[in-house]
């Protein structure tokens, strides 16, 4: 019986620390990433690799979830005579919620978890501490650029991911179901506010720190060789998604 | 191909990105109607149900605006709405919460009003408002009509279906039928008739000519003895019109009476008199009078006519039925059958005619005393006659369930109970009768059921506590009609159709 208490209480606290490292790490980042000077080469390159290169598997889901979007919406709205409404639907659904989220996600698995694997290769193979002894702070220059990149990145993705995915579903609404195309894009802009397209930004921003952030954590802090740099990729993914859905929640709730 | 710098990538994806955001807000984004633009105006709303701030303003279906803020004021909502500046509202407009589409929006509709009336100012009032119709209103004046209808088809359907209306209909429809065939049947029988009659005036015009030809003198000595009589008419016309005014002078007889100014007098003293008894019967003095302007009277009058309605809606609860019975005995295996009358004057009370024919006969003893030398014997003969009909004749009354029957039962005297069920469906009864002191008494038991209108079933036990082994246990059945279902099955029958 003590040994289950023991269990939980041994989760909670260990949860604390990773926690408390996590925030270290990110102000440590923080303080680094103003103090110059800025290495904006290394920036561009971590740009390229979570942004550019992320293009194509964004574009092809949010293209194929705004046509499965209008696929679904549509045989809902069918029931009460207002097919009209699947444009606005599949449009808000893009920019609220499933372009941020649809995008994190794919970005975790693509980039989240080679920056684990790559900062913990280079700390299983005492890289990291190399860099010390050049007297390159491997925050400044391993760290920063990669979350700098995902933040900057996730909402051009996710902006991307939005407009592709109402065109996906305007495709299959229009073009297969036959919705009158003027009505579905003028319910769309009526019932589509600023407001929510920006705070899906926001969202997609904030998720970006964290699967940066957490990816970074599990890379810089990796112990045990080549198992090691596996488990730690494995925990990055999985940490930093389930953290994205969570905060989805928390930050809609605070948003709209 | 050139080899893009990592720079150039990176760029090129957020000027893409950008311009993504760009089209999207550009398509998306309204330009919001708060601050600065246009100017405000407010009215006043018994209710604002379902409308929230930001709703468009329209006038004529193009939205000018948007309403900005809903409050309470006075009991009222004050509703503030931004409008376009360019666009102008009258003094007499009119603010109006409208729906929009199946999904219920709410939104404000601006009818102008007159353009020669006064603009409003920027932060003035539109004073005429119209609330949104209130649905449970609505409701309610709907389920108020569709009682009217109901009632309406309620009482057509009273008039029209049913037996009564049916039986009427009908019979409208045979007397319609039986004129038009008469009607018919006579054109065709007198056809001859009119052509024979056509035939004779022929014949008679016919006459007529040749008497003409023949007799012009004769006819023409008839013409002037015509005018000789004329003549002398005119004559007599004259003799008359002289008397007339012989008379108008006061000569003669006649006359004088006529110019009598003692005559008129004592018309008019008559005429004087008869209007003093007309004014007194009018004040109700006199045996007169009184009868004419006492509300006794007429109380009396109505209660006379109350009486005679009471009578004859009474009359109308006079019900006749007409009963076959029969019963088939399980220990003689022979049918007993029963004919009834039953007069029913009011709904608790009847009286019963019967005509039994009873399988074991009537049986009669004749006791025969011969004295012979001191001695006397008595001699029992019994005689039975099996085609002896026996009679019952009763009067029966009822209170609630339970009916007391008493009479005449199969020839003797007896009384006997019957027990209503299930709305009369089932009656269990129970007669006593033929009390001889030799022997028991002949109870029976009987239970009618009465599945449909006109057809019952009985079941029973007869003279059970017989004491000469007559008892005997008893099924069977039997039709009733009423004087009403006669009168249906015998005008009820069958017309032909063609």
């Amino acid at each position: 019986m003590i040994k289950i208490i023991e269990t939980i209480g041994r989760g909670l606290i260990r949860f604390i620390e990773e926690f408390g490292q996590v925030m270290f790490l990110l102000m440590s980042a923080a303080t680094w990433m103003v103090r110059p000077p800025a290495r904006l080469r290394a920036i561009f390159k971590q740009m390229e690799f979570v942004g550019v290169n992320s293009l194509a598997v964004v574009i092809l889901t949010g293209a194929f979830t705004g046509a499965v979007l209008a696929l679904q919406a549509y045989h809902g709205f069918r029931l009460f005579g207002a097919e009209s409404l699947v444009g606005s639907t599949v449009a808000l659904a893009m920019t609220r919620e499933l372009g941020p989220v649809l995008t994190s996600l794919m970005v975790t698995g693509r980039a989240g978890s080679a920056m684990a694997a790559e900062l913990g290769t280079m700390r299983v193979t005492e890289q990291i501490d190399a860099l010390y002894t050049m007297a390159t702070n491997p925050i400044k220059y391993l760290v920063v650029p990669r979350i700098v990149a995902g933040v900057l990145m996730l909402p051009v993705l996710t902006i991307i991911a939005d407009f592709v995915g109402i065109l996906g579903g305007y495709i299959v609404g229009v073009g297969l179901l036959e919705i009158n195309s003027g009505i579905y894009v003028a319910k769309m802009i009526e019932i589509v506010e600023l407001e929510d397209i920006f705070n899906g930004l926001v969202k997609s921003a904030c998720f970006g720190l964290i699967l940066s952030l957490v990816g970074c954590y599990k890379g810089f802090y990796t112990t045990g060789g080549a198992q090691g740099v596996g488990q730690a990729t494995t925990r990055a993914v999985v940490i930093a998604s389930v953290s994205i859905l969570i905060s989805d929640y928390f930050l809609t709730a605070a948003m709209f | 191909m050139t080899k893009f710098s990592v720079e150039a990538k990176v760029g090129f994806f957020v000027v893409i990105g950008m311009i993504v955001l760009a089209y999207m807000s550009m398509k998306v984004g309204k330009f919001e109607y708060a601050g600065e633009k246009g100017y405000e105006l407010y009215a006043y709303f018994d209710s604002a149900e379902g409308l929230v701030k930001g709703v468009p303003v329209q006038i004529a279906g193009v939205e000018v605006g948007r309403v900005k803020e809903i409050s309470l004021e006075a009991g009222k909502a004050k509703v503030a709405f931004q409008l376009d500046p360019e666009v102008q509202v009258g003094e007499d407009a009119e603010a109006a919460i409208r729906t929009k589409g199946v999904l219920g929006d709410k939104y404000v509709e601006v009818i102008p009003g007159s353009p020669q009336a006064q603009p409003i100012k920027p932060g003035g009032r539109i004073v005429r408002t119209q609330s949104p119709a209130n649905i449970d209103t609505l409701l309610k004046q709907l389920s108020s009509i569709g009682t009217d209808i109901k009632e309406i088809t309620q009482s057509l359907s009273g008039v029209l279906g049913g037996r009564e209306g049916e039986t009427s209909l009908k019979t409208i429809m045979d007397n319609i039928r039986s004129i038009a065939e008469t009607l018919n049947e006579t054109i065709q029988k007198n056809n001859e008739n009119i052509n024979r009659t056509l035939d004779n005036l022929a014949i008679f015009s016919k006459d007529l000519k040749e008497i003409s030809g023949t007799n012009k003198e004769a006819v023409h000595e008839i013409v002037a003895n015509f005018r000789q009589v004329s003549d002398q008419f005119r004559d007599a016309l004259i003799a008359f019109s002289e008397i007339t005014g012989k008379i108008n002078r006061g000569e003669g007889t006649i006359g004088k009476l006529i110019h009598d100014e003692e005559t008129i007098r004592s018309m008019n003293e008559t005429l004087v008199a008869l209007k003093g008894i007309t004014e007194k019967i009018n004040r109700g003095e006199g045996t007169i009078g009184k009868l004419v302007q006492d509300d006794e009277t007429a109380d009396n009058i109505n209660a006379a006519l109350s009486s005679i309605n009471e009578y004859l809606q009474k009359e109308e609860r006079f019900r006749t039925y007409v009963d076959y019975r029969g019963e088939y005995l399980f220990d003689s295996d022979d049918v007993k059958s029963y004919l009834s009358l039953r007069i029913q004057p009011k709904e608790d009370k009847y009286y019963l005619l019967q005509i039994i024919d009873d399988p074991s006969g009537k049986k009669t003893v004749t006791e025969t005393t011969t004295t012979v030398g001191g001695t006397s014997t008595t001699e029992y003969k019994e005689e039975i006659d099996k085609d002896e009909i026996k009679f019952s004749a009763q009067i029966a009354k009822r209170y609630y369930d339970l009916g007391l029957r008493a009479g005449l039962f199969e020839s003797t005297g007896g009384i006997a109970a019957d027990y209503y069920l299930f709305d009369d469906r089932l009656i269990l009864s129970l007669e006593t009768f033929d009390f001889d002191p030799d022997e028991n008494p002949h109870l029976k038991f009987k239970a009618d059921f009465t599945p449909f209108q006109y057809i019952y079933l009985t079941v029973g036990f007869d003279d059970f506590i017989s004491t000469e082994g007559t008892e005997s246990f008893f099924i069977g059945g039997g039709l009733r009609f009423s004087d009403e279902d006669l009168k249906t099955l015998l005008s009820g029958a069958p017309i032909p159709k063609n």
